[in-house]
């Protein structure tokens, strides 16, 4: 009969089918914020800044991976796969979510990066946070337009943006993971 | 003929703890059918994972001894190779399938075995026929009852050509008549292909025929005992309950009309819940139970009229009627919201509907008699599936909402653990006057607490021995 | 017409709705539109679903169109109109592969050509499966919540614990029993996978990414 050797910390098939459905259930949650996102956007004079304000809910699968499974591209996969099934439940974005879940899954996980995927703790998502609110908005300063917003505008919006990252994909992903680390289930 | 040897074999959950199997020895004899049996929380489902070859990789530390497959280390093979040898069948059968269909699911396992791809097709054919499948050929297998996802997943089983299975409490979401066809199943792959059978479970009944050895798993030792087959014929015979429902309750239903899809599962049913009564909900795998209590609790659309009081259910908002019509889930955890076993009940104590009865004496009353009180500052995730269940019951009954749904509250219980649970509930509705509605495929040792039982079938709810009340 | 194989379809749409975010082209935006749009039609998707999904979409494009004349600085028309065609130029570009191809035709495809893991093809499969379920999860969720006089809010950390819970729960179930069914992650498996991609599949592809490139770079219309 043949053996397994024991294997090399790669992903294992229960880390993939976790992050997928960690992916999937924010892919449903976002649906659900879709209608107050919408209903903020669909107000013109709102709509740049309802951009800012719930971006933060955009950013939160990726970092939660990481935190989770404490592994090199959890953080980026987790944000591609729940921007993959985000555009498969119905987007407005169509492709463009796609390519959003990437530039925030490389901009979250460089946070991580730039500790030596050391820290998992406040000090990874703190810089996780910092990563993707800067990363983020310089691609929508040259891909959405908002080179051609005023630039008090441009202040508001960056500080809008820093405090929505700031919450949801760091005090609340931090929250979650003391919940998760608390109820013991998290033996991997 | 494949063999496999549990040898001296302990196994802890973590390092320090006590250890759940202790030094075991069980070699099944080939074809032989036997069955195993242990309070909840023995270590039955840790045991057999152990067998398929499962432990430690998905948890655990073995402390002593091993478990040899074919005379070598089960752990290391590869799980193809054990497949082929030693197949196992789980409790829950919502997630043991990786595919949409019973064919692809089928088809995969022989996939992963390596089958050649010219013989995959036919062997999948013979399968489906050999277990009566053809008809769900192209149905989603979410959408299969119960009973319908284990008969599937015993056919991938016997694809595979496993010489022994193991099956972990395969029945406690099937109905009688389900189990009775998967034990029959069972039966003639051991009789006429000689397959070695180790099954666990908490209901006897229907054994005696088949088994020939019986196991106990001692909770306190952790120790494999064998045990004489006469406590599978000594069994008290199962009735069904034909009491009477009082005529006064809250919640009622008219002309109640319930579909899914295109499937329609009541119609036009008419029926008032009595107060300070239990009844009981019986009715086959899929026929609609749980779906009924998602109409009562206004978690789906159902037509007709749902009342509260003689008034009109529609008129009341959905968080005000959380506060009437409680719906206690199958899956315990579900039900929970906080994180020790105490904060639960602090919880429930704050909110309840009647402070005064539920005192603090009363609540540790309660949590002794579930024999709860030693895992009081647990983490609700890491009880025993049967604490889960008994302290899930526990909390929304102190809630005290006038109206309890409770889907399956016993499954997974043990004798002990039925008869606490059901004086419990009997106990306070008569103090409380809440009316309980039960679904449950469980009947034993029930005969003393069901006030009437209703029957779900045809798409109609039929009072048992009663006139045309339902 | 035949169908494009599902990973020469993404390898069209991430090559150029890659190049859309960087081209201001109200042009560009059109023909990518009015192209996958007809591709949606001869693929046989019905013209009420495409209608629908343009009418959803119309208040964030006049929103976004608004926003650029209200706050812009420069050619605000012009970017207005860019901003508000591309919109659609990746709704259906989005839609030329979401709405022609199966998740599971996909991930096969990705497998057979693009050494997309069994690992990841059948895991993120049996995970997909759980769709309708993770739903119905969000909903019981709440609602157990309510049941204890407990709101969840979606800023609530509780809300998302259970949702990770169900997934380490359902992840453990689904890997045990996958592993029990002689999935082997690292060994081979008997393929029986058929998804045929000829060869001049990957021309269409190079070609229509070379031609934005043109159009997008070269030509530069407005
Ligand atoms: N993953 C785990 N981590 C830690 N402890 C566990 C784990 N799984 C089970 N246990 C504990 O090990 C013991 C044995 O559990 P097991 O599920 O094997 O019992 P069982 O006999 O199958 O019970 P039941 O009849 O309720 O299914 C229990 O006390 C349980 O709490
Ligand atoms: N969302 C859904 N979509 C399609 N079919 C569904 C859905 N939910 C339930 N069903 C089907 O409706 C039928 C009734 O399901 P329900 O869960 O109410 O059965 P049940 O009587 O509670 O069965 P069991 O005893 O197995 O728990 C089943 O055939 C089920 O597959
Ligand atoms: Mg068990
Ligand atoms: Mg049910």
């Amino acid at each position: 009969m043949q053996t397994v050797q024991e294997h090399k910390r790669g992903w294992a098939l229960r880390d993939v089918i976790f992050l997928a459905i960690i992916a999937i259930f924010f892919g449903v949650i976002y649906q659900v914020w879709g209608a107050s996102y919408y209903a903020l956007a669909a107000i013109p004079a709102l709509k740049p800044f309802a951009n800012d304000m719930t971006i933060g809910v955009w950013l939160m699968a990726g970092p939660l991976a990481g935190v989770l499974l404490r592994k090199v591209g959890a953080t980026l996969i987790g944000e591609v796969l729940a921007a993959v099934v985000e555009m498969l439940l119905f987007s407005s974005w169509g492709a463009a979510t796609l390519l959003y879940g990437f530039v925030q899954g490389i901009s979250s996980e460089l946070g991580f990066t730039l500790t030596g995927y050391k820290n998992w703790d406040k000090i990874g998502l703190t810089l996780s946070v910092i990563t993707s609110t800067l990363i983020t908005f310089a691609w929508d300063l040259f891909n959405s337009g908002y080179l051609a917003y005023k630039p008090g505008l441009l202040i508001t919006l960056f500080i809008i943006r820093l405090i929505s990252v700031g919450f949801f994909a760091g005090i609340l992903v931090y929250l979650i993971k003391v919940l998760v680390e608390k109820s013991g289930l998290l033996k991997r | 003929m494949t063999t496999l040897a549990v040898k001296n074999f302990s196994f802890a959950y973590d390092t320090g703890q006590r250890n759940i199997l202790n030094n075991i020895s069980f070699s099944p004899v080939a074809g032989s059918f036997n069955l195993l049996i242990g309070p909840s929380g023995s270590g039955k489902s840790t045991l057999l994972k152990a067998m398929a070859g499962l432990m430690p990789k998905f948890g655990g530390i073995v402390t002593g001894g091993q478990i040899l497959l074919d005379g070598q280390d089960i752990q290391p093979v590869a799980p193809f190779e054990r497949a082929k040898r030693v197949a196992m069948l789980f409790q829950n059968p919502d997630r043991q399938f990786a595919m949409r269909t019973a064919p692809e699911q089928i088809a995969f396992a022989l996939e992963n075995i390596q089958l050649p791809a010219e013989q995959i097709q036919d062997r999948v054919a013979d399968v489906m026929t050999r277990l009566n499948l053809t008809a769900f050929a192209e149905q989603d297998l979410m959408t299969l009852s119960g009973g319908e996802k284990q008969r599937v997943a015993l056919a991938t089983i016997l694809a595979m050509d496993s010489d022994i299975i193991l099956l972990d409490e395969p029945f406690a979401n099937v109905d009688p008549q389900a189990r009775q066809t998967l034990l029959h199943d069972l039966q003639a792959l051991q009789q006429t292909q000689g397959k070695t059978i180790v099954i666990s479970d908490h209901d006897l009944s229907g054994y005696a025929e088949l088994v020939d050895n019986l196991y106990v798993l001692e909770a306190t030792t952790g120790t494999l005992q064998s045990a004489s087959l006469t406590r599978l014929t000594n069994l008290a015979p199962v009735v069904p309950f034909t009491g009477h429902p009082n005529p006064a309750g809250d919640l009622g239903w008219r002309q109640l009309h319930v579909s899914v899809g295109e499937r329609t599962l009541l119609t036009g049913t008419t029926f008032t819940v009595p107060s300070q009564q239990i009844g009981l909900i019986s009715g086959s795998n899929g026929i609609g139970k749980s779906t009924l209590f998602k109409a009562l609790t206004k978690q789906i659309a159902a037509t007709g009229t749902i009342t509260w009081a003689e008034q009109d259910a529609r008129k009341i908002k959905a968080k005000a009627w959380a506060k009437r019509v409680a719906l206690i889930f199958q899956t315990a955890t579900d039900q929970f919201v906080t994180m020790t076993v105490a904060e639960e009940l602090a919880l429930s104590q704050r909110q309840t509907a009647y402070p005064d009865f539920w005192t603090a004496e009363r609540v540790a009353d309660a949590v002794a008699q579930l024999n709860l009180t030693g895992v009081m500052d647990h983490i609700v995730y890491q009880l025993s599936g049967g604490q889960q269940k008994k302290l899930q019951t526990l909390v929304m009954l102190i809630m005290g909402q006038p109206v309890l749904l409770l889907d399956e509250p016993l499954a997974g219980l043990d004798q002990d653990s039925v008869q606490a649970v059901m004086t419990l509930l009997q106990s306070t509705v008569h103090a409380t006057q809440q009316a309980i509605l039960m679904i449950s495929h469980q009947r034993q040792g029930l005969a003393d607490f069901i006030d009437y039982e209703l029957v779900f079938a045809e798409q109609q709810l039929r009072l048992v021995g009663g006139a045309t009340h339902a | 017409m035949p169908k494009l194989n599902p990973t020469v379809l993404l390898v069209i749409m991430i090559g150029i709705g890659f190049q859309t975010a960087f081209v201001k082209s109200i042009t560009m935006n059109l023909i990518v539109a009015g192209v996958t749009l007809l591709y949606l039609l001869l693929a046989g998707v019905k013209w009420r679903y495409l209608g629908v999904m343009f009418a959803i979409s119309l208040p964030l494009a006049f929103a976004t169109w608004v926003s650029f004349i209200a706050f812009g600085t420069g050619n605000t028309t012009h970017l207005a109109w860019v901003y508000a065609t591309r919109l659609y130029a990746y709704l259906f570009l989005g839609g030329a592969l979401t709405l022609t191809v199966a998740v599971k035709d996909l991930l096969f495809s990705l497998h057979r050509h693009a050494h997309l893991s069994s690992t990841f093809t059948y895991g993120l499969l049996a995970a997909f499966n759980l769709l309708p379920r993770v739903r119905r999860q969000v909903k019981t969720i709440q609602y157990a919540a309510s049941l204890r006089g407990v709101t969840y809010h979606l800023w609530s950390p509780h809300l998302y614990f259970k949702a990770v819970l169900s997934a380490l729960q359902w992840s453990d179930d689904l890997a045990l029993a996958m592993t029990s069914h002689g999935f082997s992650e690292g060994f081979p498996r008997t393929d029986t996978i058929n998804d045929p991609l000829p060869k001049w599949q990957w021309l269409v592809a190079v070609l229509l990414i070379a031609a934005y490139a043109v159009g997008a770079w070269v030509i530069q219309p407005r």
